[in-house]
């Protein structure tokens, strides 16, 4: 079977490497002369920066990517981070800021901060929800019902922020509850040795050596579409490329674009109109440099109580090689609220001094700000509301951050809407992964 | 090089490009020392830069 991808971002790659090693033809088409989409590096004053993503793969080496990757022959290491996470609080109990002073918590002690009656019901809600998961409701909803605690919202927000770039008012609960499940199941965050890039240049080696083709600076200008069924792509050079399967790596709304809608059917209509309806998130990447540590682990840092920022990492603590010899490589994020885009700078501004009293006393120095939304954002589709791998049109599937798997953050989301589609395009040949 | 109004300010141009001659905050902005290279363009993944008329 012959398999068109589009776009060499890490859902198109993965995607690409699974079907080589499962004995398929695959040509990869990519619009930009890079590969990776934002899920690779760039250098910058000689620190290795990224085109999105931290540096960092929210369940480590036994998650989803990681699993993906060792099973499809990629041999990047990925270092657990310890601790996963620490929580930068305000020294005085009744302070909401940082300026009179922080102290840094455990991930795992967040629950000691709550009062008598909280932790007691904290204790029973982490068994009744694992059993008896929400099924209405945003994760903000969840707090001030069940705990009505600032310090809960705090949490959620910060969290939130930092793994899916959403307030927790607008993440269902469900997909939080799913996500912590996560978390029991296959364990914390971990740093890929060469960043990002470590990864997707693994997966090059791993497309290349199974005979696959990776095509830059060349785009995809129309889907052919017959019978209802993908057959090929038109690339901007006016070349037709015919294929058994198409699969689009850049989100089902511009993969839209690609073909004529107009062919309408009533399955049509009701899938244009439920992706019309997605939002991509978005964010802001602050990117710091410094002589001496800012954070002092590779985990993430987490700050409820600071006005725009969710959390930092420091991953040269676990790879100095992302940063030039003696320096730092630290990486802030903050969401940025839908309505607050059309004042991004003020958000900055905000996130800018955020920096200034978590890291109060400290020398650093600004690298690049990196903001992110719209058609380039955080993730196309905003987590818990993505929609299957599947369109419309048979031999026709979507894949990377515009259509993760359940409960999946970020890259781990994507693996496991990867595996999805995979498994989807398999049967259908009679063959199954792992 | 002109930026246009669909930058998302990803920063993507400024590591490409050759002068360090582009500022990111939400949004690019080229400045004097840009030698019209147009390399920024090829890198760019909202292609928001154009040239200059």
């Amino acid at each position: 079977m012959r398999v068109l991808v589009i776009g060499s971002g890490l859902g198109g790659l993965l995607s690409a490497a699974c079907l080589l090693r499962a004995g398929h033809e695959v040509d990869v088409f990519e619009r930009l002369p890079i590969t990776g989409g934002r899920f690779t590096n760039i250098e910058y004053k000689g620190f290795q920066l990224s085109t999105g993503a931290l540096h960092m793969i929210p369940h480590g080496p036994t998650g989803p990517l990681g699993t993906l990757l060792r099973y499809l022959g990629s041999d990047v290491q990925i270092v657990r981070a310890d601790p996963m996470a620490t929580i930068r609080t305000p020294i005085e109990k009744d302070s909401t800021d940082y300026t009179h002073g922080f102290q840094d918590i455990d991930f795992h002690d967040f629950g000691k901060r709550f009062s008598l009656l909280n932790k007691i019901k904290l204790t029973v809600l982490i068994t009744t929800t694992r059993i008896f998961p929400p099924k209405k409701g945003s994760m903000a909803d969840w707090c001030s019902k069940n705990l009505k605690d600032d310090w809960a919202l705090r949490i959620a927000d910060s969290f939130c922020g930092w793994a899916l770039s959403l307030r927790a008012k607008d993440v269902p609960a469900a997909e939080v509850f799913e996500i912590i499940e996560n978390m029991y199941r296959y364990s914390g965050s971990g740093i890929p040795l060469g960043g990002c890039k470590g990864v997707i240049d693994t997966l090059i080696d791993v497309i290349t050596s199974c005979g696959g083709k990776i095509h830059t600076s060349s785009e995809v200008s129309r889907i052919i579409i017959e019978d209802k069924k993908a057959v090929g792509i038109v690339t901007d050079d006016g070349k037709e490329h015919r294929g058994d399967i198409v699969i689009s790596d850049i989100g089902h709304i511009e993969t839209s674009r690609l073909y004529d809608a107009n062919m309408a059917t009533e399955d049509m209509e009701k899938y244009l109109t439920s992706i019309k309806e997605l939002k991509p998130s978005a964010g802001v990447k602050i990117c710091l440099s410094s002589n001496e540590p800012l954070i002092g682990h590779a985990g993430v840092l987490l700050t409820p109580y600071a006005r725009r920022i969710n959390g930092i990492n420091e991953v040269t603590n676990i790879d100095p090689s992302l940063a030039p010899p003696g320096k730092h490589l630290t990486m802030a994020h903050q969401c940025v609220e839908w309505e607050n885009l059309n004042r991004l700078k003020d958000e900055i501004d905000l996130g800018l001094s955020d920096l200034a009293e978590i890291f109060a006393g400290k020398d650093y120095e600004v690298l690049l700000i990196q903001s992110y939304s719209g058609e380039w954002p955080v993730n196309r589709a905003s987590s818990g509301t993505d929609p299957t791998n599947k369109t419309p049109f048979e031999g026709l599937y979507i894949v990377g951050d515009g259509a993760k798997g359940k409960g999946g953050i970020e890259v781990d989301g994507i693996a496991l809407g990867v595996r999805n589609a995979i498994k989807d395009i398999l049967n259908q040949k009679n063959q199954s992964i792992d | 090089m002109e930026i246009s109004k669909r930058c998302v300010g990803c920063g993507q141009c400024a590591a490409f490009c050759p002068k360090e001659a582009i500022i990111v905050k939400g949004i690019a902005f080229i400045t004097a020392d840009c030698i019209q290279c147009r390399i920024c363009m090829a890198y760019c993944p909202m292609k928001a830069i154009e040239e200059s008329v």
